[in-house]
């Protein structure tokens, strides 16, 4: 069957991303004394991989489902798989290839959405809700940009060429937090469209948006919320995204014939691989708090 | 006729998610009908193969659809439409009626029972039949129109695309609970539904076809 | 004992079907015979079931009975067109008139839930003017309802059926958003939306009661499009699994099974409870009050059929209106053949539609108005509009077939005027119960044949300017049965009181379909239920000032 060898297919290029990046990863030993610095790098590197995971997962399916009707289809899958792989090496990966990667996920994203806003304009109906809720969701390339635009912050942060300082440290959170509320936009789309009809769809639309605005208030210096707080948010984004996955596969549980009709229920229902990209930015959005805590070391 | 859904069979898809236990056993149920007349007598059945034959023919198939096997068994469990005009019996009394008048024109018009006229000559009666010039007083007050088309026609056609051979020839994509479909919109095709030879290339919707579970 | 719910009663000792479990049960509170419960209703469709949950949420003792089999769904329903015949009502039935109409699938069924099991789910409201058609739009007869009040109660049932429905609704008066989102588009919704675009008039995702996510017990739909087939996954919001189960939740008894042959009238000309045919015997249940909802052709059958000595033309019927005004709406379609892929057996079958000519009237040679919707014929129904809507047979029927997958067309939902000559009435042949069947008579009048001209005209039009080929026109069919039965303000020229009482017998209630005046261009079964949600309501301040 199709569908079981693309799945196959798709759990392979995970698994190699993840073995290839940690045994890269592995290869020397790491330095004795971590700075600050590597930590965020490194907490970078960990974003960026799940971001790419998510995004890795969620095409494959959507594209999946829509037949792969050309070949740019398959590119997000590629560069996703590429950019997880070089982020979980973190520093071993050779640094132009880190480069490489980063800008290609940066521009794939970008094409995809070119893509996705010209799928939606030609269609019956334009710019309608029912192109929104079921046309190529505009936003979700979005995320493979984010995805190498953090994976080459944590590059130029491990090399030295760009300062873990917080001028840094505001520009990465504001980063994460614009990411973070481009996803808000994304979900609040589909549990609108899925009428919210449980309470915990409100979840994913109210705790990242708390973060994002947290984010936001550290990366313009307003001096409040604290760190510390903001840090709870995030961290209580992080976990909701990883949560969402469970409340997914809850609700394909919840669809007609269950998880036994997954060739149906894993494409029409909710989609398990997107709640974690909201824990991927989030853990960038730490990597940015621990940014500004340099002037302390 | 060249296949349209080549290597396409909507039993394929049986035992796979889009069959519930009641389809499975509703069709089982369907394709063990037994041959052989059971409501009608064994000429009038022999009437309503010759009938099946015209207004559904399928000459080149290998194992025909058991159509008037499918008539009978309706009739026999008593099958009724809901409505029937005024002056025209039940179904069943109506079919028997409609045999004999149809024996009747075709003796009057050719000397001999209808099931032993020529295919050209058959059709020839329908075609008189469905526009309602047949009013032997066999007919016994019915409109031959409406029994055409309400009735022998129709119980006929509906039997014909009861049956899964004829679910595969139109590349339908058949039963499907619990799993229904996900890609609706223009020239799009679930993994489980009938590929259409396209372009002449029959072998890449075979090879499709023989993948639909 | 048989489990088959066709033959024996499933709603028994004390517990009725759980819908929303292959084998289950929930419990089920009954009423004994000698008791005289506050409502008998006949029938548990759109009308009877929608009041019996209303009426027993308001504390009131109610019995429903139907008689057709309680089903559950998901065990009970094939993935198959002719096995699925067993939710029609094909007891025997007389049709006659210049265009005789056809009944069965066509027009209703015969399941507690009642027609809803096997509708196609399109919910739309009247548009406001047609509750005053003869005052507001010069055809017709006024209704004694208010459409503000009505905009509520639909509200109501929205609410209750979680109708998936557009975020913006092009047409009317503004109305809340609905309960759930609208469903994503298949190929035949989409050639609708190009032919209207091209005609420059509006169009919109058809509001429909199937769940576009999960709700309750119920599974959202999975798009195998054999909706007027019965729904084997509970998406379908029909009365079987929304209103009934709440109604028994509240105290209601469902009878299945149970054939109402007789309303008993009492000295003093009020109803005393029904007899009914259960288990092979004829029963009788008493009653405060009697409901009946049996739908267009069965309820001026029963109250014909009810005829005493005091009321020799049959019950509630002083103004010689009962079975008079039946009037069911043109469904007439062009079809023609795509390039593309259309498959329309996927998805509802309705999921787009326009409703313009509703609410335009500059251009019309006609009164009324109709809207027109996407189709999705499954095989069997097909092959049978090619025979005979097209006159298809032999190998010309066969091959062209082959081109299922690519059929698209568009159906009307037209209004027809009220004629009273359109009539239920009893036939001298009786039924399995000994009852005398119905004889249904029905002519077209030039006002429908304008009307259907210019539809046809215009979704040929609509069609042309997509990619389809082959146009043809299917111009017989008819659709949804109302009337019979009408409210209004005066006795003289009406059955009941907009209340759904009736003016003759005090205690005597009819809620269905048969209450309309007039039918309007859209489906009905929303404004059945809405009429139930508000008798329902009517009924409870009666009941507390003391006026039942
Ligand atoms: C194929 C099809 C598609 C449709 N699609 C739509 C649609 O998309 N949108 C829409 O709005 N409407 C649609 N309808 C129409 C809609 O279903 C009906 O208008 C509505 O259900 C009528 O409600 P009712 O309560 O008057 O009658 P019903 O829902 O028909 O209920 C009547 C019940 O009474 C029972 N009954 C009758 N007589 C007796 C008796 N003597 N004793 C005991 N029980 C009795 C019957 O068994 C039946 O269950 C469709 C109808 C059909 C047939
Ligand atoms: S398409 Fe949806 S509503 Fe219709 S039968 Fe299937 S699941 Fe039910």
């Amino acid at each position: 069957m199709r569908g079981r060898t693309a799945a196959i297919a798709v759990s392979g290029l995970f698994a190699a991303a993840v073995l290839g990046g940690l045994a890269a990863r592995g290869r020397r030993r790491p330095p004795a004394r971590r700075t600050r610095r590597d930590h965020a790098a490194r907490q970078l590197d960990w974003g960026a991989a799940t971001l790419a995971g998510s995004v890795l997962f969620d095409s494959a399916i959507e594209h999946y489902r829509g037949s792969f009707e050309h070949l740019g289809m398959y590119v997000p899958l590629a560069v996703a798989s590429a950019s997880m792989a070089t982020s979980l090496s973190g520093g071993r990966c050779p640094g132009q290839l880190r480069t490489g990667t980063s800008v290609a996920a940066m521009l794939a994203g970008v094409a995809g959405l070119g893509f996705h806003v010209y799928d939606i304009s030609k269609r019956t109906g334009g710019w309608s809700w029912q192109n929104l809720f079921y046309a190529a969701p505009v936003g979700a390339p979005g995320a493979l940009s984010l995805a190498g635009l953090i994976g080459l912050a944590a590059q130029q942060l491990r090399s030295g060429d760009w300062p873990s300082d917080q001028q840094s440290g505001r520009a990465l959170a504001a980063l994460a937090s614009a990411g973070i509320l481009g996803d808000v936009a994304e979900v609040w789309l589909l549990h609108f469209r899925g009428a919210f009809h449980n309470p915990a769809m409100y979840l994913p639309v109210t705790v990242p948006p708390a973060a994002s605005l947290a984010l936001a208030g550290i990366a313009v210096g307003a001096g409040r919320p604290t760190l510390q707080t903001t840090r709870g948010w995030l961290w209580a984004t992080a976990a909701t995204g990883l949560a969402g996955v469970g409340f997914h596969a809850w609700g394909v549980h919840r669809m007609m014939g269950g998880w036994r009709n997954w060739s149906q229920n894993l494409l029409d229902g909710p989609p398990l691989p997107a709640p974690p990209s909201y824990t991927g930015l989030a853990i960038a959005g730490l990597a940015s708090l621990r940014m500004m805590e340099d002037r302390h070391d | 006729m060249t296949e349209r859904y080549s290597g396409y069979d909507v039993m394929s898809k049986r035992n796979g998610p889009s069959w519930n236990d009641k389809t499975r056993q509703v069709v089982d149920d369907r394709l063990a009908t037994p041959r052989g007349p059971r409501f009608f007598s064994e000429t009038e059945y022999r009437t309503v193969e010759s009938l099946a034959d015209r207004i559904v023919p399928q000459p080149h198939r290998v194992d025909p659809i058991p159509v008037a096997d499918l008539v009978d068994a309706r009739l026999l469990a008593g099958g009724q439409d809901g409505f029937r005009h005024l002056g025209m019996p039940p179904p069943g009394e109506a079919w028997r009626r409609a045999l004999a008048a149809l024996d009747a024109e075709a003796q009057a018009a050719h000397g001999a029972n209808f099931r032993h006229l020529s295919s050209p000559d058959r059709d020839g009666l329908l075609h008189c039949m469905h526009e309602g010039r047949l009013d032997h007083p066999a007919w016994q007050g019915m409109s031959s129109q409406l029994v055409f088309t309400q009735l022998v026609a129709k119980d006929i056609v509906f039997a014909y695309y009861a049956h899964p051979t004829a679910w595969s020839e139109i590349g339908w994509g058949g039963p499907a609970s619990p799993r229904g479909y996900v890609r609706t919109g223009y020239d799009r095709r679930d993994p489980w539904e009938a590929a259409e030879v396209k372009d002449g290339d029959a072998a890449a919707a075979i090879r499709k076809n023989r993948r639909v579970r | 004992m048989s489990d088959d719910p066709m033959q024996t009663p499933r709603a028994t000792k004390g517990r009725a079907p759980d819908v929303f479990m292959p084998g289950g049960w929930v419990p089920m509170r009954e009423y004994r015979e000698d008791e005289k419960v506050d409502f008998v209703i006949v029938g548990t469709g759109a009308g009877g079931g929608t009041l019996a949950c209303k009426l027993a949420e308001a504390g009131f003792s109610v019995v429903a009975m139907d008689a057709g089999p309680y089903w559950r769904p998901l065990e009970d329903f094939a993935s198959d067109e002719s096995h699925q015949s067993k939710l029609y009502w094909t007891d025997d039935r007389i049709v006659d008139g210049l265009n005789p109409l056809q009944l069965g699938s066509n027009n209703s069924g015969k399941s507690v839930g009642g027609s809803t099991v096997h509708f196609a789910m399109v919910s739309l409201r009247f548009r406001p003017e047609w509750f005053k058609s003869r005052s507001k739009l010069g055809y017709g007869f006024d209704w004694p309802l208010d459409w503000r009040e009505m905009w509520a109660y639909y509200r109501e049932v929205e609410d209750a059926l979680a109708i998936s429905g557009p975020v913006n609704y092009p047409w009317g008066p503004p109305r809340p958003r609905y309960p759930y989102r609208a469903h994503q588009l298949n190929a035949a919704a989409l050639a609708l939306a190009e032919g209207c675009e091209a005609m420059g008039i509006p169009w919109t995702e058809t509001p429909i009661a199937t769940l576009s996510a999960p709700r309750g017990r119920a599974r959202p739909c999975v798009y195998r499009g054999f909706c007027v087939l019965g729904c084997s996954t509970n998406a379908k919001q029909s009365a079987l699994v929304t209103w009934i189960p709440r109604a028994i939740a509240a105290g209601a008894e469902i009878r299945d099974l149970a054939m109402v042959g007789r309303v008993e009238v009492d000295r003093s000309d009020r109803a005393t409870g029904v007899h009914y045919h259960r288990n092979g015997n004829w029963r009788f249940q008493r009653a405060r009050n009697v409901v009946v909802a049996g739908y267009a052709i069965e309820t001026p059958r029963l109250l014909l059929n009810s005829a005493s000595d005091r009321f020799p033309e049959g019950l509630a019927n002083s103004s010689g209106l009962v079975g008079k005004y039946i009037t069911v709406q043109s469904n007439q379609a062009v079809w023609g053949t795509s390039d593309k892929e259309i498959r329309s057996y996927k998805s509802p079958p309705s999921l787009a539609l326009t409703e313009h000519w509703n609410y335009e009237d500059e251009g019309k040679d006609f009164h009324g108005g109709y809207c027109y919707m996407s189709q999705g014929p499954e095989p069997q129904l097909w092959a049978n509009t090619l025979l005979s809507g097209r006159g298809l047979w032999g190998d010309a029927l066969v091959s062209e077939m082959q081109n299922y997958n690519h059929v698209v067309g568009l159906k009307m939902v037209g209004e027809m005027l009220p004629q009273e000559r359109n009539a239920v009435t009893l036939a001298d042949e009786t039924d399995q119960y000994g009852l005398p069947i119905p004889c249904v008579t029905y002519s077209w009048c030039d006002n429908d044949r304008a009307m259907i001209d210019h539809a046809l005209g215009f979704m040929g039009q609509a069609l042309r300017a997509t990619d389809a080929r082959d146009i043809w026109e299917q111009t017989d069919d008819t659709c949804h049965l109302n009337g019979g039965a009408r409210m209004g303000d005066d006795p003289r020229t009406s059955v009941v009181d907009a209340d759904c009482r009736s003016w003759d017998i005090p205690n005597l209630w009819i809620c269905d379909g048969s209450v309309f005046p007039t039918v309007g261009g859209v489906n009905p079964s929303l404004t059945i239920q809405a009429i139930a949600c508000r008798t329902g309501d009517r009924i409870a301040a009666m009941a507390r000032r003391g006026e039942l």
